[in-house]
């Protein structure tokens, strides 16, 4: 099996070393580099890369018209870095269409770590269809068809706009998904001040699912972004 | 001579007056003894010279009727189109002010400043529209005819027996900075008169007839001349004042006195030319008795009439509250330092029985030191004409059933003691004290008078023989009658007049009392908004009325607050609307009153009063105004002393601002100063050994053992890491520091938050034991997560810092009542109390003296008291049992609806 192609984008020379090295270090990535935007567009074109990582404080262009660009034809995952810590605009990405998102300062650990589950997304997206009618994760599973849920083999009863939650969260697991996203797919007719709904549905549904509510394993929280799934190895 | 120079403070104020001149247009009058002898003509003649030397030079209003030649020279000018107002069905041509303002020539020509504006105009005065165009700084042209000066109104009418209604304010005669006379010979005017080059033929005949005689022409041409020269002396005199440095004043204070009668105009006149012949300082008092209420409205609207005169023809205005008029001139007079009071002939009412002495009689001995000035006149003797008919017949029927039925007791007791054959006279004594009962019990004279007569006659058909007939026997009984009834009378007066002093006492103090309140409530208002709650609700109060209250912020007036009267019933919308607040805001723009019952905008809907500070309209109070009577008189002065505690109140609250803004700008530039101080050496450790270390690894790196590389390279990593959160902080501080509008607050779980927080703590954290305990996982909190992220990061940081390894810390957060509480805990050796008290306090660390060793976060703990302190939450610290500590604060509970 061909190694993951990842792009690293990232025009500070210090932070690429950094990247580089640390993802060569592993041994199981093939590293793809760029330091401006219009680079970073090419390369994805021309290359395809797997998984991009992308600093959205770039020279040229706006890191967010990269995303939005690449977009227009690729479904790959895209990690955003940023040095602003502005939640703003870690939320405009994330709507604008990549998938995570590190702060810089970043521990290497924590690079990794989301190197891995976008590959596994990867993979994920990359499988054959082979069951549309249910999701499993782990011990979770999702019955679509029967409109259940299970975990460990045991049937978990959730309310109508949590089994909701939990949909959206599945058809986008890997991704983190911003409160506003949330709002808008989950509920009828939301108002911005009913975010407050979404923390406490989320909080339900995770009491029902997770092993430990307090160390979550399946919905991780961002907080002042919002909640990504991820997927358990199996 | 020498003395005489001006000293160097003179003249600059001299020059900033002139500056403060220049910025206001200057006006020029052409001031003309009758229509016809060429004033409009004057003008154009002039603006075409000036146009000539290059002014830029408008015609604003041309009257229409002036002669060919005239309007022949009218010609080459640029002209305002005029405005067309429908009145009555008939189109009116005025001068349109706000096209003028709005071009802002150099030089506007505007005619008749003694114009009437048609209802719909913004003032009904057209000298009201010429101060606004002054005010706009532009210069202005106008004609005056002399008849038309208020001050001279009474002369005019004497002397041409023509009562001219359009009058002009003396001040803005001698205000202009220029009066030009345009004067020809009588005899000249009639010929061209003649010559019908003014008037229209019958419109001509009709006029020379009432108006264009030679004497009449020949007085009012002598009246013009005297009233120039008259002006001219005064320009005089104001210089030689500012020459004295000390303002020309004779020490005399002359005051009129203020009635509804129709001849107090002339009073008022009168006075006031005394007034500035004497150079004298000039007021106008009002006595208002209970008898004020009673006035009928054709009187009422005489008295603000008069009133609106007095304060035109510059009068400061006083009122004062009480029964005996005489008595309240003297006190006013004596305590304001008055010299001469005029007033109009007395209309003294007789005391029925008892002659009370003469008015002015009373009033020169309550004030032996004052002239006084009675002005005659030729109407009728004026009663003021109440309205108490009207009252009368509103509480008829009680009134009349009370007397009826005390008069009814006091017979049947009289029928009682005549059966018990007790003297005559108990019983005249009995229907005496129903008397005076009656008269106490009942509003108006009437009941009192009525009273004693029929008791006299009761008592004479019930009790005297022969008995239930009008007639006696005794001889003397007609003047047991006479002195019963005199008694009655005497005694129902007497009681009246207690009632009515009793009355006017309780007015008095209820109003005092109002005025005293709205002082001191003030007084203790801090906020801004207590201010206009408060002068809100006591101007409410004092006018049984509702109050709009416009605030001005940054230079522009604000929308209304509106305090309602009655609550069940708010303002109609129509009275705040967009209309009305353009008056608000031409009140705030212009200082002046405008509104309903005022000149300018009557239109509207309310009373808009400006609230003067120093040089600012401070804020703008709408009184609403349901007919356009207006205020009445004492209300009104009781108003102005309000509002100048309300403008007392807001200047010292804007000096507080400034002084708070300014003291909070100097304590945030402390600890900015701090704040780097602090951060250059928190910054200069860890980077020394960071680069340092980096340095050792790169030159010496085959000659250092794995293991010694291995400690240095932590030590970097540690150093890096102990930045990383430093900078957090500084972040967090700068955010903080920019005021709460950068604080964005979202809801979050606690739980949540501290899960994040635990994250990112220490990597020391490993050696200590942490745990959460949750009370309810659904605790909800509004905030800016980060932030309280950090204050948590910080606590425990510092709790994981300050306790040996292993130590247990626990974080525990709970309900109570509307507040979230997390408090964390640890079980180390505690902070001693004196500590305790500065611990929140800017780069305070424990153990002073060992900074450096520890690399105390100086900044940490004084952080999160602002971040709590920014969400409106508190932070505490106290002692843990058996040892240790407890960090705790508080957050405002967010309530969610679950089931929404």
């Amino acid at each position: 099996m061909d190694k993951t192609s990842i792009l690293v984008v990232e025009d500070d020379k210090a932070v690429r070393n950094l990247l580089t090295t640390t993802l060569n270090a592993s041994h199981s990535y093939s590293l793809l580099t760029a330091s401006t935007g219009e680079s970073a567009i090419s390369q994805a074109a021309s290359k395809n890369p797997d998984v991009m990582i992308l600093d959205l404080g770039l020279p040229d262009i706006d890191g967010m018209k990269v995303i939005r660009k690449i977009r227009t034809w690729s479904n790959r995952p895209i990690i955003v870095v940023s040095a602003r810590s502005e939640d703003r605009d870690i939320i405009r990405a994330l709507d604008a269409g990549a998938d995570d998102y590190l702060t810089k300062p970043f521990s290497v650990e924590e690079l990794l770590a989301r190197i891995r589950v976008a590959v596994r997304k990867m993979q994920y997206d990359s499988r054959p269809v082979l069951d549309e009618a249910s999701f499993e994760n782990g011990a979770l599973k999702i019955d679509y068809s029967a409109a259940s849920v299970f975990v460990d083999g045991r049937e978990v009863h959730l309310t109508p706009i949590e089994y909701k939650l939990l949909c959206l969260l599945a058809k986008n697991v890997g991704k983190v998904l911003t409160y506003h996203f949330i709002l808008t797919n989950v509920w009828p007719n939301p108002l911005e001040s009913d975010s407050s709904l979404v923390r406490v549905f989320m909080a339900t549904l995770r009491k029902k699912i997770e092993p430990d509510p307090s160390k979550p394993v399946y919905i991780q929280t961002r907080i002042g972004i919002g909640y990504r799934m991820s997927r358990v190895m199996e | 001579m020498s003395d005489e120079r001006p000293t160097p403070e003179t003249l600059l104020k001299r020059i900033s007056d002139h500056e403060g001149k220049a910025k206001r247009g200057t006006l020029k009058i052409f001031f003309g003894y009758a229509a016809g002898v060429g004033k409009t003509y004057a003008m154009l003649d002039a603006a075409r010279s000036e146009q000539k030397a290059g002014a830029d030079v408008v015609l604003g209003y041309i009257e229409p009727h002036s002669r060919p030649d005239t309007m022949a020279l009218a010609q080459g000018f640029e002209d305002i189109p005029v405005k067309k107002v429908a009145y009555r069905g008939i189109v009116l041509n005025e001068f349109d002010l706000d096209a003028a303002l709005k071009r802002k020539p150099e030089l506007i020509l505007v005619d008749e400043l003694a114009h009437t504006n048609a209802s719909g105009c913004r003032h009904v005065k057209r000298y009201d529209d010429i101060e606004e165009l002054l005010n706009a700084g532009i210069n202005v042209y106008t004609t005056l005819n002399v008849q038309h000066l208020e001050s001279l109104n009474d002369i005019v009418a004497s002397v041409t027996h023509i009562t001219v209604k359009e009058r002009v304010p003396d001040f803005i005669f001698d205000r202009a900075t220029q009066v030009e006379l345009v004067d020809i010979e009588p005899d000249v005017l009639i010929e061209r008169l003649n010559a019908r080059k003014i008037y229209k033929e019958t419109q001509a005949k009709r006029a020379l007839r009432h108006f264009f005689t030679r004497d009449n022409l020949v007085a009012l041409r002598e009246l013009a001349l005297r009233r120039i020269a008259d002006k001219v002396n005064r320009e005089v005199e104001s210089n030689r004042a500012e020459v004295r440095d000390t303002p020309y004043y004779t020490g005399e204070h002359i005051l009129v006195c203020l009635s509804s009668s129709p001849s107090n105009a002339k009073v008022i006149r009168t006075a006031a030319r005394f007034a500035s012949a004497f150079h004298a300082s000039f007021t106008a008092l009002f006595v208002e008795t209970p008898h004020t209420k009673e006035l009928n409205d054709k009187n009422r609207v005489r008295l603000r009439e008069n009133l609106k005169l007095a304060e035109q023809l510059g009068a400061k205005i006083a009122t004062v509250y009480g029964d005996d008029v005489a008595y309240q001139i003297s006190e006013y007079a004596n305590a304001g330092g008055v010299s001469k009071i005029v007033m109009g002939r007395s209309n003294n009412k007789h005391g029925l029985f008892f002659a009370k002495p003469n008015f002015v009689e009373r009033l020169t001995a309550l004030a032996p030191n004052m002239d006084v000035y009675i002005i005659p006149d030729n109407l009728p003797p004026h009663r003021p004409e109440t309205a108490q008919r009207h009252i009368q017949e509103h509480f008829y029927l009680s009134d009349l059933l009370k007397m009826a039925g005390i008069l009814a007791l006091c017979t049947l007791v009289g029928i009682l003691f005549s059966s018990l054959h007790y003297v005559q006279i108990n019983i005249i004594t009995i229907y005496i004290l129903g008397v005076l009962i009656i008269s106490n019990q009942t509003n108006g004279r009437i009941y009192g008078l009525g009273s004693s007569v029929l008791s006299v006659l009761i008592y004479n058909y019930v009790f005297i023989e022969p008995r239930f007939t009008f007639n006696a026997y005794g001889q003397d009984y007609p003047v047991t009658f006479l002195i019963m009834l005199i008694s009655s009378l005497i005694t129902s007066s007497l009681t009246m007049r207690v009632k009515y002093q009793a009355k006017a006492a309780a007015v008095n103090a209820h109003r005092t009392g109002i005025l005293l309140e709205t002082s001191r409530k003030l007084q203790r208002a801090n906020e801004f908004h207590e201010i206009v709650e408060k002068s809100s609700q006591q101007i409410s109060r004092l006018l049984n009325q509702s109050v709009m209250f416009f605030a001005v912020k940054d230079g522009e007036l604000q929308k209304p607050w509106i305090y309602s009267a009655d609550p069940s019933r708010p303002l109609p919308a129509e009275y705040s609307g967009e209309e009305e607040y353009a008056v608000a805001v031409w009140v705030y723009h212009n200082r002046k009153p405008a509104g309903i019952s005022t000149d300018t905008l009557p239109g509207a809907k309310s009373l808009y009063l400006p609230v003067k500070g120093k040089d600012t309209v401070l804020a703008v109070i709408g009184i609403p105004m349901w007919n356009e009577e207006g205020l009445e008189v004492f209300g009104r002065s009781l108003l102005e002393g309000m509002i100048y505690e309300i403008s007392f109140a807001i200047e010292k609250y804007n000096l507080n601002e400034k002084q708070n803004q300014a003291s909070m700008k100097a304590e945030k530039e402390r600890l900015r100063a701090n704040l780097l101080r602090a951060i250059s050496h928190d910054l200069r450790t860890p980077l020394t050994s960071i680069s340092g270390n980096a340095s050792v690894l790169l030159s010496d790196e085959t000659q250092i053992e794995e293991e010694q590389t291995h400690r240095l390279l932590e030590n970097i990593y540690e150093d890096s890491l102990w930045l990383i959160n430093l900078v957090e902080n500084i972040l967090a501080v700068t955010r903080i520091d920019d005021g709460r509008l950068s604080i964005e607050t979202q809801p979050e779980l606690v739980q949540d938050l501290i899960a994040e927080a635990l994250l990112h703590t220490d990597r020391h954290s490993t050696e200590h034991q942490i745990s959460t305990v949750l009370e309810d996982d659904m605790l909800m909190v509004r905030v800016d997560a980060h932030l309280i992220v950090q204050t948590i990061i910080n606590i425990v940081n510092n709790a994981i810092t300050y306790t040996p390894a292993g130590s247990q810390i626990v974080i525990h957060a709970f309900q109570q009542k509307q507040w979230v509480i997390v408090e964390i805990s640890d079980n180390g050796k505690g902070i001693p109390d004196k500590d305790k008290k500065q611990i929140f306090d800017m780069f305070y660390t424990a153990n002073n003296e060992i900074v450096d060793s520890r690399r105390g976060l100086g900044i940490g703990l004084s952080l999160c008291k602002s971040i709590i302190n920014a969400h409106g939450g508190e932070i505490y610290v106290r002692d843990h049992q058996p040892h240790g500590t407890v960090f705790g604060f508080s957050l405002r509970l967010e309530e969610v609806d679950h089931h929404g």
